[in-house]
Order: structure tokens, then C-alpha cells, then sequence
């Protein structure tokens, strides 16, 4: 039961903190909350479902799965890496030196369009994830746990590690953890800002994408609001690991993920979304810049 | 750039303008009104059909009181906030009467604004009991009533389910908790209650809930909600391994369910609903016009259907569209069409609903135990 619980809490923490991390980079870097970052994600679980069956009419899902797999996850985290890109240039690079208001309201627009554009083009209603996997999967301890679980944990470990490993060991992340410093200071050195900001928004979109495919296909029921709540969650757990933070992210996606299960199973399910936010508040009372945030001395 | 924005906000206001002077005609006009987005407007757009079919039929005989009919949507996204304020739109639209809205914690803060307009309200499918204990003259419905389908669910798992232990579920809505705690009342000491709780509609992960319920090995797992959370909760109490028998309400009963949960978990799902319209012989028109413009017939499209043809049929009776008028006639006339006969009570429900349990079978539906 405890277990059971534990890896409900993992998988859904997992998929927080992959959509976090796109929030979080944002800010650290541009000082940003990045309202639309929630409908990429909703964009890449359509995408997913859109390229999956185009694969299954073609027939490649019978020729090879894994392949087909393979490519459909590929192609969602290409596509929504454009839409990122796509997004920083035309609403908030305009916008660089605007006040702090003005790019959040854009934000804000972002999400509105992007909400109507998928509902517009794909329809209001519920979309169906083709079941690829069975709900076969592995059983120990009096625990089931779907194959798809198992997917969901290592995928979003495997992807917090290698960009944490990116941040910290790359040319490209030394850039990236100088501009967030100083963009002023780092443009002086020579660090070509605009493309590192572009860099952040691509890969914040690519990891929301890869967040988006997995829970499509967990849940198997996609539409076009999804991005509004699990956006709101994420945000959440950003500002609870401590925003700008990556491991923070990281950190408070499953923490976040965890509390819901434990307060759902333990104490009431009809209160699943307060313990989030119950949370938060508490953390931000104790320690305001959230568990692993630094209080930084306002820039002058 | 700056002189394509000038000619975007051109357009824009020329858009504006065409569509502030739209002609006015002489036409008698039905609000209908019901979730056309989001996660339920599967039901909404089955509404729309059945009213539109209605409609084309009554215009093709030269409408009503020598005028055309004409219906105006409303969009309440199953949303009660904004099912209000639809309301009022439709209303300032001059509506003389209202088919909808689909949820009943829509249709209740709605029929306060139906009420205060004094036109008449029928709603096809909202079935929760305040409704229609709320005093409103104007406000009817076609469809059963949640005690009397909570009842006929409870009875089917006392008598024939025999069960022991239950766990009840809801999603909170006036609707879902409401015909969950009729399930309640109605099984009274016969099974024991392991878990009663609620989740949120539009959640998509249950399985922290069905965790704590497989532990409590009930019998039967009772749900009172909307389609979309019951597939998943079929789907992901069958992806923990647990393999109980499920039983939910009306509101579930639609193929998008059954796609939802797999056709694998949801077999042999219970579900309470009315007799299968198939079998009423004057629908047979209906539903080979449906089939032949829409498609597989909605689970409450001949409802809007039949509720669209007593509003009209009360209009011509009456001779006016005045709403106090229509009203009376409403509750004193007698209609017989796809839903057989159909007479209205003093509170405005459907005198004699019964209510039969339905199962899932190869991810169809179909009839399966009568009371």
C-alpha cells in the first residue's frame, strides 16, 4: 500500500518536474514566468497522438514499435522546441526591456492563443491516447506498477540528470548559468545572449514535450485545457524547490507529487488539489525563496 | 511590421462591424443551451443535433404560429458560472423558451435566470432532484430524476449483485454527489459503506484513490459522475489490478467511455439509465435521421429531441409565445412522440420514469436487468 502509493506519487512528481524545469530555466535567465510554458506541454501530448497515428497508417507501428516510438518522440520534441522558439521571438523578445508587467501579460496571451488554436484545429473534445502498451506490467510486493510507470520514472531521471549534467559540465550551460547572472556582464565577455535565451526556451519546450507525450499516453485522454492545470502545478513546484533553481525544480516537482498522493490516500482525495497549494504557502512563510532558492540581494 | 498591424486591427474592426448589423427577421427563437466545449461537449453537440433535427422538421411544415424558428447556442462549458451567464445572454437574445442545459449544477443557478425572465425551461437530461423541488413553475424536464435512478442502482446491488461491501465515489458536482448519496440512502444497511469520497472532475490521476479503496476489497465500486472520470477510473483500477465490478449513472453511459477505459476494463460495467429508445417504435423516424445526418444516436440526443417538440407543440397549443402562457399549457397538456407519452407533474418532472440497468458488452451498450 505505502509502496504502491510511493510510485503513484513518483510518476506523478516526475512529469511536475519536467515541466518545472522549462519554468524554471525561464526565470533564472529572464526573471520570466513563462504563463504558456503549461501549453506546450498540452501541445506535445497532441502532437504525440497526431504523429502516432500518422505512424499507424503508415504502417510503421506494425513494423517496428519501438521505432515508431522512437520517432514520435522525436519529431513532438522537435516541433514543440519550434514552438519555444517560435514563442520567445515573437512575444517577449520584443518586449526585452519593456517593463517586468508587460511580458507576463504577453505570456498570459501566448496561452490564451495557443489554448484556441488547438481547440480551433483539433476540436473541444476529448482526445483518445491509442493504447500501445496493454495495462500488462511488473508486479513485486503486492505492488503493481504499468510499464508506462516504470517509462515515466527513468525517463524524467535520466532527463533531470543529463541537464543537470548540461548545466554544470557544458561550455553552453556555463554560458547559460552566466546570463542568468548578468545578461549584461556576460554579453561583455562575448556570450551571444539572444541564442542562449533562445537555447533555454528550446529545451524548457523539448523536456515539456517529452512531459506531455508520457502522461498522454498514461492517462490516454488528452485536451486542449490540460496545460492550464498542470502548468499551475508546475509553477507551483517551482516556486516550492525555489524558482531559478534547477535542482530546486527538480526537487519540487516530486515533493509535490508525493504530498498529493500521500494527502489523496491518507487523508482525503476530495482535497487532492489544496495539498499542493497548502504546501506552498507553508514554504513560502518558513523559508520565502522556496527549499533550495538563495534570497539574492535585489540587482541595482 | 507596423503597417500590417494597422491592417490586422482594420480587419478587425471591419469584423466587428458586419457582425453588429446583422438583419433582423421576424422568427420565433429556441435558446439551447449545454457544455459545446470542453471535456463534455460530446453531450452538448448531441443536444444541438436532436434540437436541430427538431427544428428542421417543424420549419419544413412552416414553423410555428406562422414564423420560422431559429435556435440560438449557448456554451455553458459545463461550467456553472458561466452557465449563468449564457443564460442571460440567451435570454437578451429574445429566446421565448430554453432546451438545456445538460449538468444540473448548471441548469439549477441557470433556471434562477429562466425563472426571473418567465420563460419556460426543459432540460433533457439534467436529473438531480432540487432541480424541480425549487418552486419554479418553469421549469421541466424530460428525463428521470436522480432519487428514482439511485434507487433502481441500489436495488439492482441488493437483489441481484448481492453485494456485501461498497465503496462510493463522486466528483463533487451537484449531479455526481448527488446521485452518489441517493445510491447511499437507497442501500441503507443491506451492504456495508467502506469508502465514500470524492474526487475532482477533470483530474486525470485516480490511482492514489483506488489504492486505498483495493485495500478495503469491496464488492462493487459505485461512481456518480460524468464519463470522462469513469473511464479512467476503470482504466486505472484495472492497471492496479483490481477487479471489481463497477456501477455508475447516467452520465456515464457514452461510447467516448468505453474508449476511454478500453473495451477490456469496461465490460461488464452497470449502468442506470432509461430503456433503450430503440425499442420505443415511434422513435424509429428519429433515429434513422439522426443516423443518416449525425451519426451514432447520443445517449440524450432524443431527449433535446422530444423536449424541443413539447416546447413548440405547448407554443402552438397556446397560440402566443408568452411565456407565462406556454407555461400553463405545459403543465397541462398531454405530448406523445419518440419518447412515448410524456405528462408533466406539478413540479414539472416526468410523471412515471423508470429507470433499468444497463452493461457494457464488446464496448457496446446494452439493456440488462429491469427492477
Amino acid at each position: 500500500m505505502l509502496l504502491q502509493q510511493l510510485i503513484n506519487g513518483l510518476t506523478l512528481g516526475g512529469v511536475y518536474a519536467l515541466i518545472a524545469l522549462g519554468y524554471t530555466m525561464v526565470y533564472g535567465i529572464l526573471e520570466l514566468i513563462n504563463f504558456a510554458h503549461g501549453e506546450i506541454y498540452m501541445l506535445g501530448a497532441y502532437l504525440g497522438i497526431i504523429f502516432l497515428g500518422l505512424f499507424t497508417v503508415t504502417g510503421l507501428t506494425s513494423v517496428s514499435l519501438p521505432l515508431a516510438l522512437f520517432l514520435t518522440i522525436l519529431l513532438t520534441i522537435i516541433v514543440c522546441s519550434a514552438y519555444g522558439f517560435t514563442m520567445e521571438k515573437i512575444a517577449y523578445k520584443p518586449l526585452r526591456n519593456a517593463p517586468r508587467l508587460s511580458p507576463l501579460i504577453s505570456a498570459i496571451g501566448v496561452s490564451i492563443f495557443l489554448q484556441n488554436y488547438v481547440m480551433l484545429t483539433q476540436g473541444a473534445t476529448d482526445k483518445v491516447f491509442p493504447q500501445r502498451f496493454g495495462d500488462s506490467g511488473l508486479q513485486f510486493l503486492n505492488v503493481n506498477m504499468t510499464y508506462l510507470q516504470a517509462l515515466i520514472i527513468i525517463v524524467s531521471g535520466v532527463l533531470m540528470l543529463s541537464l543537470h549534467l548540461f548545466i554544470q559540465k557544458t561550455r553552453m550551460g556555463k554560458a547559460m548559468r552566466a546570463t542568468a547572472q548578468d545578461k549584461t556582464m556576460a554579453s561583455l565577455v562575448g556570450i551571444n545572449v539572444n541564442s542562449i535565451i533562445s537555447a533555454t526556451f528550446i529545451i524548457g519546450a523539448g523536456l515539456a514535450a517529452v512531459a506531455g507525450i508520457m502522461v498522454a499516453s498514461y492517462y490516454g485522454l488528452v485536451n486542449y485545457y490540460i496545460g492550464y492545470i498542470a502548468g499551475i502545478k508546475a509553477f507551483t513546484a517551482a516556486v516550492l524547490g525555489g524558482i531559478g533553481n534547477i535542482p530546486g525544480a527538480m526537487l519540487g516537482g516530486i515533493i509535490l507529487g508525493l504530498v498529493e498522493s500521500a494527502g489523496a490516500a491518507y487523508i482525503s482525495s476530495e482535497y487532492k488539489d489544496a495539498y499542493a497549494f497548502i504546501i506552498l504557502i507553508v514554504i513560502l512563510l518558513i523559508k520565502p525563496a522556496g527549499i533550495l532558492g538563495k534570497t539574492t540581494e535585489e540587482k541595482v | 511590421m507596423r503597417r500590417f498591424i494597422i491592417f490586422l486591427a482594420v480587419v478587425l474592426s471591419l469584423v466587428v462591424l458586419f457582425a453588429g448589423c446583422k438583419k433582423k427577421e421576424d422568427v420565433i427563437k429556441v435558446g439551447i443551451a449545454g457544455p459545446m466545449t470542453g471535456a463534455q461537449a460530446k453531450m452538448g453537440t448531441d443536444f444541438k443535433n436532436g434540437v436541430t433535427i427538431a427544428m428542421e422538421e417543424w420549419n419544413a411544415k412552416g414553423g410555428v404560429l406562422g414564423k420560422k424558428i431559429e435556435i440560438i447556442v449557448g456554451d455553458d462549458a459545463a461550467d456553472p458560472k458561466q452557465a449563468v451567464s449564457v443564460a442571460n445572454k440567451v435570454v437578451n437574445e429574445g429566446a421565448v423558451g430554453i432546451i438545456g442545459h445538460f449538468n444540473s449544477s448548471c441548469s439549477i443557478p441557470a433556471s434562477d435566470v429562466y425563472n426571473r425572465a418567465g420563460i419556460p425551461m426543459i432540460t433533457p437530461a439534467s436529473t438531480n432532484p432540487q432541480l424541480t423541488e425549487r418552486g419554479y413553475r418553469g421549469v421541466f424536464r424530460v428525463c428521470g430524476r436522480d432519487d428514482q435512478q439511485g434507487k433502481v442502482g441500489a436495488d439492482f446491488a441488493k437483489d441481484k449483485l448481492k453485494i456485501k461491501k461498497v465503496a462510493i465515489i463522486h466528483d463533487k458536482t451537484t449531479y455526481g454527489q448527488g446521485l452518489a448519496d441517493e445510491f447511499k440512502k437507497h442501500l441503507g444497511s443491506a451492504a456495508e459503506i467502506v469508502y465514500y469520497g470524492g474526487i475532482t472532475q477533470g483530474d486525470k490521476d485516480f490511482k492514489t484513490v483506488l489504492t486505498s479503496i483495493k485495500e478495503k476489497k469491496p464488492d462493487l465500486i459505485y461512481f456518480g459522475g460524468i464519463y470522462p472520470e469513469t473511464g479512467l477510473l476503470v482504466k486505472q483500477s484495472r492497471e492496479i489490478n483490481m477487479i471489481v465490478p463497477f456501477m455508475s449513472g447516467d452520465g456515464s453511459i457514452d461510447p467516448k467511455f468505453v474508449e476511454i477505459a478500453g473495451d477490456k476494463a469496461a465490460e461488464g460495467t452497470y449502468l442506470t439509465f432509461s430503456p433503450d429508445p430503440k425499442n420505443i417504435p415511434a422513435a424509429k423516424g428519429f433515429i434513422e435521421k439522426y443516423n443518416g445526418k449525425f451519426g451514432e444516436l447520443g445517449p440524450y440526443s432524443i431527449y433535446a429531441y422530444e423536449a424541443m417538440n413539447i416546447l413548440l407543440a405547448a407554443i402552438k397549443e397556446s397560440g402566443t409565445t408568452d411565456g407565462k402562457v406556454v407555461i400553463e399549457k405545459l403543465h397541462s397538456m398531454e405530448f406523445s412522440g419518440a419518447l412515448g407519452k410524456v405528462k408533466f407533474t406539478e413540479k414539472g418532472d416526468v410523471a412515471g420514469s423508470p429507470y433499468v440497468i444497463w452493461t457494457t458488452k464488446n464496448g457496446k451498450f446494452e439493456e440488462y436487468w429491469k427492477p
